[in-house]
């Protein structure tokens, strides 16, 4: 036990420490000027900035409208593709390619798609009578954000759906048919009796997802780069520009630790409100 | 050992493993300090380490004369080329951690601020003739403006740039000055036009020009010329626009606007350097207002050019979409579109100043080997080496390298008459505000240039906010 302590500790708890202490310093990485302890500047900054302000919220919409989408349609592929058919294998196994591409590159491969001159996606919709002009996707905030959540949800959705899938392989059938045989509705079925038995895997699926959503950086600054304006300017942006572009480090760790807090703040909540339910049943 | 032998126990285990490590480590440092054994009291290495960018610097040149640095020095010369963003990342960790794992570093413009205390200056070793041996460094044969902007700097300043650009540049002027050199400029890019000589040459281009407005189809030299010809090139039905502009968000976008600003009469450094606000001006507003006329009022550019980056608008003009277009190198049409390219320099309003920015070969103070890191730059930087780098489309850095090129046939006839539009360029460039957290004021700018492109503000209200963004921005890095 004591040795997995102690590199869990030197892996999570000492960086997170050495980022809080960073945060009360203005110092840059390279050490050209000293060291210089500034209180709670670097905090002043994150909640006085109005660009930093601004990035949290958008970064919280994303999170909440992609992970959304993704766990309904996750739910949505999982339940046809979780009975075992030669057909649902080839399915589930089709459904890794979106998400074992490494992010930088779908965001290239989405960039060419909705390019308004040569995209397939303009070409197509055009052919097909769907729009009469080209879509310019990346100039017109409200189409950005589409384009933004659209690969987020493509790339992400099949991740959620094989969990699911794997959840509902599990379920026991005994409940269900014996719902079946007290008169349950298909969707009373579903409702009442597979859903909360599927709760700890929607949890573990939510969970890795917002995690992972709000840690979004190549996707976002290869697809729109934060534009138009700042409309799609997630929070990481910001922090990659003051850590890794201006190497501001004390302001950078500030940025961090406040992250860090919304997230420690938010997951519990959500694991909370999804895993009650399955609780409930687990102490009946 | 054989693997049966090998300790099954948690302790014995870790035992191994820590042995192993420290086996691995230890022979790694005795590999490396093998492969520069002869680096100890300035004796000459084996072997040289160098840190370069890859197209964007145009790695491609320099990998073609490494053959030759062998020859002419009797060393290796291993160079690891690297994207520009994770290159930022490397350079600055590399010299955060004092390391010397790299004898010459290739540095971009804006990065000099915030590291010039961690690179060598090299005045003294140009005054040095033991270290002249290999190659005349000839620093008055340096472009002046942009040896000055890259390479000159005052390290307890680093923020000033130094008074007088025009001359030639001089060392003892330069050190008298308590300025140094940090570096020899390797590659110049700056912002230039490629237009379609087969529109422009065109009889019946040229005559209906003529008939709708009067005057002669010719590249344009001023703004008012260029968006009269940008409109009679626009044919949205034929997939015909007039330009390409770069205004999405990215340092592309200010670098188109600070063009502007520069031409119209402004200073196109964006922050002066005893730190005003130079952007958010009469003449910005109105070479701005200009800039998004041109895409919204006049519509002469193709769909896109609100999300447009450097590179889509290399793949825009190159499939034909255009008639002219801006970017920081000869752009080419692809080999499916019929047609030709020339080249000229950037329009001009009141004065020119297209946005230049140069990459240097500079040695960290930590590096090993300076002397002869320092001998491995200077041949680099060579007047002969960059003629001989010409083939591979280096930028040159060097006044003869110009003039060579403009007499060499065998350039004129791979590359028109581009390195003359270049040459042009960069002796009338406009290069950027020295400060260490410049990303931030050119991301502010590039916002403002794209909610302006797009509509969602005027360009008054965008350059306020991005003003009010930038001085933000030097409060928070301490120079406010």
């Amino acid at each position: 036990m004591a040795p997995a302590v102690a590199i869990l500790a030197a892996l999570t708890i000492a960086p997170a420490v050495y980022l809080l202490y960073s945060s009360f310093f203005d110092f840059t990485l390279l050490g050209t000027t000293p060291r210089q302890y500034t209180g709670f500047d670097n905090y002043q900054f994150v909640f006085t900035d109005g660009t930093v302000r601004h990035d949290l919220l958008i970064t919280l919409a994303f999170v909440a409208i992609a992970v959304s989408l993704e766990m309904v349609l996750g739910l949505l592929i999982a339940v046809p593709l979780a009975r075992r058919t030669l057909s649902n294998s080839i399915a589930s196994t089709l459904l890794l390619v979106p998400f074992a591409m490494t992010p930088a590159v779908s965001a290239l491969i989405w960039r060419q798609l909705l390019d308004p001159n040569f995209g397939w996606i303009d070409y197509y919709a055009g052919k097909l009578g769907v729009m009469g002009s080209p879509v310019e996707w990346l100039s017109h905030s409200s189409t950005a954000w589409v384009a933004l959540v659209g690969l987020d949800v493509w790339q992400w959705t099949p991740f959620v759906a094989l969990v699911l899938i794997a959840g509902l392989q599990g379920v026991d059938e005994e409940p269900r048919q014996a719902a079946a045989v007290d008169g349950a509705t298909r969707w009373q079925q579903f409702r009442y009796v597979t859903l909360p038995l599927l709760m700890p895997f929607i949890a573990i699926a939510l969970l890795l997802r917002v995690v992972e959503a709000f840690k979004t950086f190549a996707t976002v600054n290869v697809l729109t780069g934060g534009g138009p304006g700042r409309s799609t300017e997630l929070i990481n942006l910001t922090i990659y520009r003051v850590a890794l572009q201006d190497f501001s480090i004390g302001s950078a760790a500030a940025l961090g630790v406040v992250f860090l807090i919304l997230l420690l703040l938010i997951v519990p909540q959500i694991l909370r409100l999804v895993t009650r339910h399955t609780d409930v049943l687990e102490a009946r | 050992m054989s693997i049966v032998d090998l300790p099954t126990t948690r302790r014995g285990f870790l035992r191994t493993t820590a042995a192993v490590s420290g086996g691995v480590i230890a022979g790694g440092g005795l590999w490396s300090s093998c492969s520069n054994d002869d680096s100890s009291g300035g004796g000459k290495p084996k072997t040289l380490n160098m840190l370069y960018a890859t197209v964007e610097a145009n790695s491609e040149a320099v990998k073609g004369v490494l053959g030759d640095y062998g020859k002419e020095f009797g060393i290796r010369l291993n160079m690891d080329t690297i994207p520009y963003d994770a290159l930022q990342q490397k350079v600055f960790s590399e010299l955060a951690a004092q390391s010397s794992n790299y004898d010459v570093m290739i540095v971009d413009t804006p990065w000099m601020p915030a590291i010039v205390g961690k690179i060598e200056p090299l005045g003294a070793y140009i005054k040095n003739a033991k270290v002249n041996d290999k190659a005349k460094v000839d620093t008055e044969d340096f472009i002046p403006k942009v040896f000055y902007d890259t390479a000159v700097y005052d390290a307890k300043q680093s923020h000033v740039h130094f008074p007088d650009s025009e001359g030639p540049p001089d060392v003892d002027g330069i050190r008298a000055k308590n300025f140094d050199i940090y570096g020899l400029p390797i590659q110049a890019n700056a912002l230039t036009m490629s237009y379609r000589t087969d529109l422009f040459d065109d009889a019946k281009e040229k005559a209906a020009f003529k008939s709708q407005t009067g005057k002669d189809l010719a590249v344009p030299a001023t703004w008012d010329d260029f968006t009269a010809v940008s409109k009679f090139f626009t044919r949205p039905d034929q997939k015909l626009w007039g330009s390409t502009l770069m205004a999405g968000v990215g340092d592309w976008s200010t670098d188109d606007f600070k063009t502007l600003l520069a031409s119209y009469g402004g200073d196109g450094h964006l922050v002066t350097d005893d730190f005003k606000i130079a952007f958010n001006t009469p003449e910005g507003v109105e070479a701005l207002t200009y800039y998004t006329d041109l895409i919204n009022s006049d519509k002469v550019t193709p769909p896109g050019t609100t999300s447009a980056s450097w590179d889509t608008v290399t793949n825009t003009f190159g499939s034909g979409l255009t008639a002219m277009g801006f970017n920081y190198h000869n752009m080419a049409l692809k080999p499916n579109v019929e047609g030709a390219v020339s080249y000229a320099t950037v329009p001009k309003k009141v004065q020119e100043g297209p946005h230049f920015g140069t990459w240097m070969l500079s040695i960290p103070k930590t590096a090993k080997n300076k002397d002869w890191a320092y001998r491995t730059i200077a041949w680099l930087t060579s007047s002969d080496v960059q003629s001989k780098m010409l083939s591979k489309q280096l930028h040159p850095t060097r006044v003869s390298v110009y003039d060579r090129a403009a007499s060499d046939a065998a350039v004129k006839k791979a590359f028109g008459n581009f390195y003359e539009v270049l040459g042009k360029s960069l002796e009338v460039g406009v290069g950027r505000a020295r400060l260490t957290n410049y990303g931030d004021v050119s991301n502010a700018v590039a916002v403002a240039v794209n909610k302006a492109a797009t509509g969602s503000q005027s360009p008054k209200d965008a350059l306020a906010s991005a003003a009010g963004e930038t001085e933000n921005a030097l409060k928070q890095a301490g120079y406010l």
